[in-house]
């Protein structure tokens, strides 16, 4: 009895050491989220050719009700721009975060044409930052009057607004450590690389594309970011080892980081013989954009374009893109005859 | 025992030959002698009820008394879980803060503001050192704590390159503070949900350790079987009365009664504090949480300038997230800072830049600190008003436990004694 007793208490104690010792379960982490599933750009309605990079005529004239008497008569342009392109157009902190680069000085021509000796950057210029995708329907819609922003000119976009002549012949290209640069001979340099450009972008099938073509082999491994600049963010954090996109959008990167190379253009005439050097992937013509009924306002767009062959094209362009792109580039004479 | 060794073997004719039961009355006249049938067996039937007897008050001291005991320490619990739970919300608050202090400094670019970077510094180490805190009080947090840490030193990183880039003047500086307060939101909230949710249960299911209805069972059922002991008794003995189980019956009841009441009174107390501080402590801290979100998206709003909706809609989410839990007292600071927030977005919208980050980096600041400074006291009283009154009862319950323990001895002792005066009548 003494036995069974002493058992039922040593179970009874054996159950309240258990009951206060009891621990919690291990708080669960979350599962990581799954990949969203990345969709190849759509299709082009139709095929660019070098007649849709014709524009209209150049005039200077002030047509009576129309787009340009609007915008004098409104006493400002409104200009649809970024604000995160280095080199092309970004805030300057050092000048009060007014926005600034070789699209801007463009915006600025045609303010001071529209506007005269009176014309006022703060005054007559209102910049309205968009979005890539804000481009078209801001023009439809005119919450802006032009759009100056890595603005490429393409067929099916001439059926939705109108452009001017071409005012920068930018081409695809590709942005590496310069340890790569030095030796750099086309794609065959990248293959087996991990290359970034920004999600869904026509880019990163042009690359792959190209790659196929030449047979690169391994081909490159295509990494994506959200962005240009998180690509660049990658790049730094050594998750990239390139990163392809517009050159001028790669020149605001490298221009960010020391240890990011454009490889100057083969065509570039002023490099040295021997040179380590890259092709163009493919072009990418920028025009101002407008909407599709002010053709007047793009013909005087056009006359201020003509006009900046005075040297001002060059000046922008040395400011801004020649340390990162070469100083060979000239202004893109206008695709003929006019529309 | 060894009485019922020294008894006289009963009769075998008792044994075969039961009397039948109705000439057993319930309560017979008192004696002092065994009657009926059976008369012979009762050394035997004395030492079973005594072992009953006792084995009943000793089970019911060390039921009620481990009740009692798993009450004491499930509010012990209660603190500690409570405590962590207020802990982890504090982290995801301070996080959050630290995010609205990183962006609105590098809203700030430039030269910077030593006092703001001087803030960010101190929130850093707060966290980390609260993430090593809450790690440290609660093993089952471990790993996610751990998780987070490595998230808030990636965080911390990135903020550290984009203070680094935005003070060279390169955009590239806003791509990494907007990444990082991305994967802040993408990353290590998920994590400090999931240890908000598993710490909120824990509090919860500790709080509801008090169980009056398991000590009134346990009373009832060692009441029970003394009375059927009781009877027994008086039935062979003719007495009305055995003091020893009476006694023994008394210290049940009684000490049933006073830790039934006890225990009562605890979970109301518990489900008062559940209700009550710690759920202003748990809201405001949520309030606060959302707070800073709304207020580190007000600055990345700025920084990604032209990205309207994209930081403006969670901004909205988070607002009224605070509206609807945070306490009267601090409403009205948070719609100061909200009323001076509309202005930014205003001019924002117009694209009067300068003004905007002026207010931004200036006046909004003041008025929401001013809301994250009650919000923060207010989590911060009602935290140790919670955790202090858990603490404070217990140490009466433990006494309470040990003391039931104790008194189902003294029951045992009684019952022994009890039966062992039967016995010597008998003998």
């Amino acid at each position: 009895m003494n036995r069974r007793l002493t058992a039922g208490l040593a179970a009874l104690g054996t159950l309240a050491a258990l009951l206060a010792s009891c621990g919690y379960d291990d708080t669960p982490l979350p599962k990581p989220p799954e990949a969203a599933p990345t969709s190849p750009p759509s299709k082009p309605p139709c095929t660019t050719t070098d007649a849709d990079y014709r524009s209209y005529a150049p005039s200077s004239d002030v047509v009576a009700g129309g787009a340009v008497e609007r915008i004098q008569k409104r006493g400002r342009l409104i200009v649809g721009v970024s604000a995160d392109t280095y080199q092309m157009a970004a805030e300057n902190p050092q000048n009060d975060n007014r926005i600034e680069g070789f699209d801007i000085e463009f915006a600025k021509a045609i303010g001071k044409a529209i506007f005269g000796s009176d014309f006022e950057l703060g005054k007559n210029i209102q910049f309205k930052v968009i979005t890539a995708g804000d481009r078209i329907g801001d023009l439809q819609n005119r919450v802006v009057d032009l759009v100056i922003r890595n603005f490429t000119v393409t067929c099916d976009r001439w059926q939705q607004i109108a452009f001017s002549q071409i005012y920068y012949e930018a081409t695809q290209k590709v942005l590496v450590t310069p340890s790569l640069a030095e030796k750099y001979e086309g794609l065959q340099s990248l293959a087996g690389l991990r290359v970034c450009a920004p999600i869904g972008s026509t880019s990163l099938t042009n690359i792959q594309t190209q790659a196929d073509k030449l047979g690169v082999d391994p081909s490159p491994i295509l990494s994506p970011a959200v962005t240009h600049t998180g690509c660049l963010v990658k790049f730094q954090r050594g998750e990239v080892d390139a990163i392809t996109g517009d050159d001028t959008v790669l020149a605001g990167l490298a221009a960010q980081d020391p240890y990011a190379v454009v490889p100057p253009s083969c065509d570039d005439p002023t490099i040295a013989p021997g040179t380590a050097c890259q092709t163009s992937l493919e072009p990418e013509p920028y025009g101002i954009g407008a909407n599709g009924d002010d053709i007047d306002l793009v013909r005087y767009v056009n006359a201020v374009l003509e006009n900046m062959r005075n040297g001002a094209w060059q000046v922008a362009y040395n400011k801004y893109l020649a340390t990162y792109l070469g100083s060979g580039a000239t202004q893109p004479p206008p695709y003929l005859p006019y529309r | 025992m060894t009485q019922s060794a020294a008894a006289p073997p009963p009769p075998a004719v008792a044994e075969q030959l039961p009397a039948p039961r109705t000439s057993q009355r319930f309560w017979p006249a008192p004696t002092g002698k065994p009657v009926g049938a059976g008369v012979a067996d009762t050394p035997r039937l004395l030492n079973r009820l005594q072992i009953a007897g006792m084995a009943t008050v000793l089970l019911f001291g060390l039921l009620s008394g481990l009740v009692q005991f798993l009450s004491y320490q499930s509010d012990g619990r209660a603190a500690d879980d409570t405590e962590q739970l207020v802990r982890i919300q504090e982290i995801q608050s301070n996080l959050l803060e630290l995010d609205a202090i990183a962006t609105n400094l590098v809203l700030i670019g430039g030269e910077g503001d030593h006092a703001r970077e001087a803030q960010y510094d101190a929130a850093l180490t707060d966290v980390l050192e609260q993430i090593a805190a809450a790690a440290d009080a609660q093993s089952a947090d471990e790993k996610a704590l751990a998780a987070l840490n490595v998230q808030v030193n990636d965080y911390a990183t990135a903020i550290a390159q984009a203070r680094a880039n935005i003070r060279q003047g390169f955009p590239i500086g806003k791509e990494y503070v907007s990444e990082a307060s991305q994967a802040l939101r993408d990353d290590s909230v998920p994590i400090l949900t999931n240890l908000v949710d598993a710490n909120t249960q824990r509090a919860e299911d500790s709080m509801a350790g008090q169980h009056p209805f398991y000590l009134l069972l346990i009373g009832i059922v060692a009441l029970t079987v003394l009375v059927w002991i009781s009877m027994m008794l008086a039935r062979r003995f003719r007495r009305y009365l055995n003091v020893g189980v009476a006694v023994a019956m008394a210290i049940v009841a009684l000490v049933t009664l006073v830790a039934a009441i006890a225990a009562w009174r605890g979970d109301n107390q518990n489900d008062d504090l559940l209700n009550k501080q710690l759920k202003v402590a748990v809201d405001q801290a949520a309030a606060r949480t959302a707070g800073n979100d709304a207020k580190a998206n007000e600055s990345l709003r700025l920084l990604n300038r032209g990205s309207g909706a994209k930081y403006e809609d969670p901004w909205i989410a988070a607002a009224k997230v605070v509206t609807s839990k945070a306490a009267d007292s601090i409403l009205d600071d948070w719609r100061t800072y909200a009323d001076i927030h509309a202005k930014i977005v205003d001019n924002d919208e117009r694209d009067i830049r300068q003004p905007a980050i002026r207010s931004a980096t200036g006046e909004s600041t003041t008025a929401f600190d001013a809301f994250d400074k009650a919000a923060q006291k207010l989590v911060d009283d009602n935290g140790r008003t919670t955790t202090d009154e858990l603490r404070a009862g217990r140490g009466i319950a433990l006494i309470g436990s040990l003391l039931t323990l104790v008194l189902g001895f003294v029951a045992a002792v009684a019952i022994a004694r009890g039966i062992g005066a039967r016995r010597k009548e008998y003998a």
